[in-house]
């Protein structure tokens, strides 16, 4: 019986990935080139989300009028800098619009447009600060955010300038941090700060003439690859100038009240104000989490079912494969994994992997794994002698195992497949990380642009209880009707 | 026993060792059609071993184990195949929880197409019947009593028709008031000429039913022999210090 009923699902499970994998590399029927173009959305003025939750900035501004002018159009795929670079490097993406500083190292793995604004990093505290130079900071702490280019260049003067230094993860915490005076100051890339003292973050820029590192930001293509495409933005970009379109787009951004792009204050300063002025972008936000976790709870519980019935079968090999296959993606961080996915994997076997099939595959390899080993841990603790019973009436093992076997052991794993259901919606909030406009992700573009973090992710976390409220309910439900 | 019958378990030189236990030394044994053969001995003297290798359940290091006429010990021969007609009665009944009482019976005989579902719960119901059970046909398992599970499991066994019957100790995980009454379906079965081989405790019941009597002791046979020779004049000298010690309980 329970053979039955999975042999269709599991039919379905093949047919569903073969679908999103095809999906992914259907062609487009529009006979204008379509280009992929990666993003970094968290990065004001260059890339961000308005309060209508579209993506403008500087560099959203140019791409658009470039592809105008060129008479191409273009899917933007916004996720974490990182990821957005390599998917570039790897031939997952065309192009990638970011903000993103020229230099040497850069050059290797990429062709670069002419830069389109000149930026660099500068150093940063409140405004009528005692420190006036570098040598001021001797023996004071010094804020800096994990893993930017501003952050490497402040680390490499530290100690030069005998300073500490204090990591964050985010940029608002990091300003705010300057601001309070528990740090005497930050290094920041000089337009972004800009930006954020034009919407009224009380610092104030040291260094605005004599920018460390300073240089170009680029558009970047794979090397040797998308001639074409950025010819075309170097030409455009030259006529914008030119015609002066390309100032227009820069003062629409430096110049302007932060009313323009986060909304007005009644928005942002309430929680109901974010709630409601964001309600469309939680929605959509929720309902790809949702997605994610009805699908991968749904295809990782076969592929556990699959893992555990593997895990328990006569045949060594299988047995083996089982057990090779739960620890690897076991022990696979899960982001790692989706990363592999999404960005490694492409490159290697040719084929680009939408977003939300990576990230379902992930989902799927990652919980599965931790499904089979506990399903197969039920079947083994169902008592030896139901398996001695079945096969001295003359059952083979596999009618032992689906008619014996697998119905008491699964009965022991309802509770683990309702926990096991709560960790996969969980998850799901990993995935942001290969920019998938989930729930997680929709909360850093709003804090992103209003930075109100704490009433932002207050606002997701509650959303994230109430689903898993209701998820656990439905389990508790289905484990009443099952015992 | 006349010419006519014919041999339905030739067991040679058998041997069966866990690590440096050596379980079972060179056993050998040949069980008639219709026969009663009762196995008797200490706890651990390998009978159940033993019982256990005569559908496969263990598997011996050396000797020739045939079945029904099948060479069980040859692994080319398919065992399903020959457990069809072989079936056993475990100490702890090991009923399928997941299922009733009827369908636990039904379940072998129609998943393995010797008869439909209608056919097959016909003859389960006349099973209940022959155990003295007909009304626990729809009853969960985990209802019954030790004592009924265990006339069920002889029920289920019974389903595939089976022409041997292996007995494991299946009296001694039971009450005592209740013993009785699996034993009365064991002795019913003897009457109608089923070929059985037991392993028990019992020393009453083996001395009414059994055809022959085995001592089990260190993994050999010790003696063998009708019941009035194996209790009433034991030869070997283990096998009567045994019975001293089992009768006077």
């Amino acid at each position: 019986m329970v053979m039955k009923r999975l042999k269709p699902l599991l039919t379905a499970l093949v047919a569903m990935l073969f679908a999103a994998v095809a999906v992914g590399t259907s062609a487009s029927a529009d006979s204008k080139p379509n280009y992929i173009i990666s993003t970094d959305a968290t990065y004001a003025p260059f890339d961000f989300q308005d309060k209508n939750n579209n993506y403008v900035g500087i560099d959203m501004d140019i791409l658009k009028e470039v592809a105008k002018r060129n008479n191409f159009t273009y899917t933007l795929k916004p996720m974490s800098f990182n990821a957005a670079a390599q998917m570039v490097a790897n031939g997952q993406a065309d192009g990638i619009i970011a903000g993103m500083m020229i230099n040497d190292a850069r050059k290797q793995v990429y062709d670069v447009s002419t830069p389109y604004y000149q930026s660099g990093v500068a150093w940063i505290t409140k405004p009528n600060s005692k420190i006036k130079s570098l040598s001021d900071l001797k023996g004071k702490t010094v804020a800096l955010k994990t893993g930017t280019a501003a952050a490497a260049y402040g680390a490499s003067l530290k100690d030069k300038y005998g300073f500490k230094i204090k990591y964050f993860n985010d940029t608002d915490t990091m300003y705010n941090d300057v601001v309070n005076g528990n740090t005497a100051a930050t290094f920041e890339d000089y337009p972004v700060i800009q930006y954020a003292i034009k919407n009224g973050m009380k610092l104030e820029v040291r260094n605005p003439k004599n920018l460390g590192n300073a240089g170009g930001v680029g558009f970047f293509v794979k090397k040797g690859e998308n001639a074409q495409l950025l010819q075309q933005f170097n030409t455009t970009l030259a006529a914008m100038k030119k015609d002066g379109t390309y100032d227009k787009i820069i003062n629409k951004y430096l110049n302007s009240k932060q009313s323009t792009f986060v909304g007005s204050a009644s928005d942002n300063n309430t929680t109901w104000g974010i709630l409601k002025s964001n309600k469309n972008a939680f929605f959509k936000g929720l309902l790809e989490t949702a997605k994610l976790t009805i699908a991968g709870i749904i295809l990782a519980s076969l592929w556990g079912l699959l893992l555990g019935i593997m895990g328990i079968s006569e045949s060594k090999f299988w047995r083996g494969l089982s057990t090779t296959i739960i620890y690897a993606f076991r022990g696979l961080p899960l982001m790692v994994l989706a990363f592999f996915i999404y960005i490694g994997l492409p490159g290697v076997i040719g084929v680009k992997i939408p977003a939300f099939t990576a990230g379902l595959l992930t989902l799927i390899l990652n919980e599965g794994a931790y499904t089979g080993a506990f399903v197969r841990g039920g079947f083994e603790s169902v008592d030896v002698g139901q398996m001695e019973a079945a096969r001295s009436l003359g059952l083979t093992h596999r009618q032992a195992i689906w008619k014996v076997i697998v119905p008491q052991g699964l009965k022991i794993t309802v509770p683990s497949f309702v926990n096991q259901f709560i960790i996969t919606l969980k998850d799901t909030s990993i995935l942001s990380a290969i920019g998938i406009l989930e729930l997680t992700q929709t909360g850093t573009l709003i804090v992103a642009r209003n930075s109100q973090g704490f009433r932002v992710w207050a606002i997701v976390a509650v959303i994230y209880l109430i689903v898993i409220t209701l998820l656990t309910w439905l389990s508790n439900w289905l484990k009443k009707k099952i015992a | 026993m006349s010419e006519e019958k014919q041999v339905k378990v030739h067991v040679d030189k058998v041997n069966k060792s866990y690590g440096d236990n050596h379980v079972l030394r060179d056993i050998s044994l040949d069980v008639m059609d219709n026969e009663v053969v009762v196995m008797i001995g200490p706890s651990g003297s390998g009978k159940s071993t033993f019982l256990r290798m005569l559908n496969q359940l263990e598997k011996p290091d050396s000797g020739l184990i045939e079945v029904d006429g099948y060479d069980i010990s040859d692994p080319k021969t398919n065992i399903n195949k020959v457990r069809e007609n072989i079936g056993m009665v475990f100490q702890n009944f090991n009923l399928f929880n997941n299922y009733s009482v009827i369908d636990n019976i039904t379940l072998a005989p129609v998943q393995l197409g010797k008869m439909t579902k209608a056919e097959a719960e016909k003859k389960a119901k006349e099973l209940l019947e022959t155990v003295g059970l007909p009304d626990k046909a729809s009853a969960p398992v985990s209802s019954l009593s030790g004592g009924q599970k265990q006339r069920i499991a002889i029920a289920r066994a019974l389903a595939m028709d089976p022409d041997i019957m292996l007995f494991d100790e299946p009296t001694s995980a039971l009450d005592p008031e209740v013993v009785g009454d699996v034993l009365d379906v064991m002795k019913h079965l003897a009457k109608m000429g089923m070929t059985m081989i037991i392993v028990t405790h019992e020393m009453g019941f083996a001395k009414q039913v059994a055809d022959r009597v085995v001592f089990f002791e260190s993994g050999k046979i010790q003696e063998s022999g009708t019941p009035e020779q194996i209790f009433t004049a034991p030869k070997n000298e283990r096998l009567q210090t045994f019975l001293s010690k089992v009768m006077q309980a």
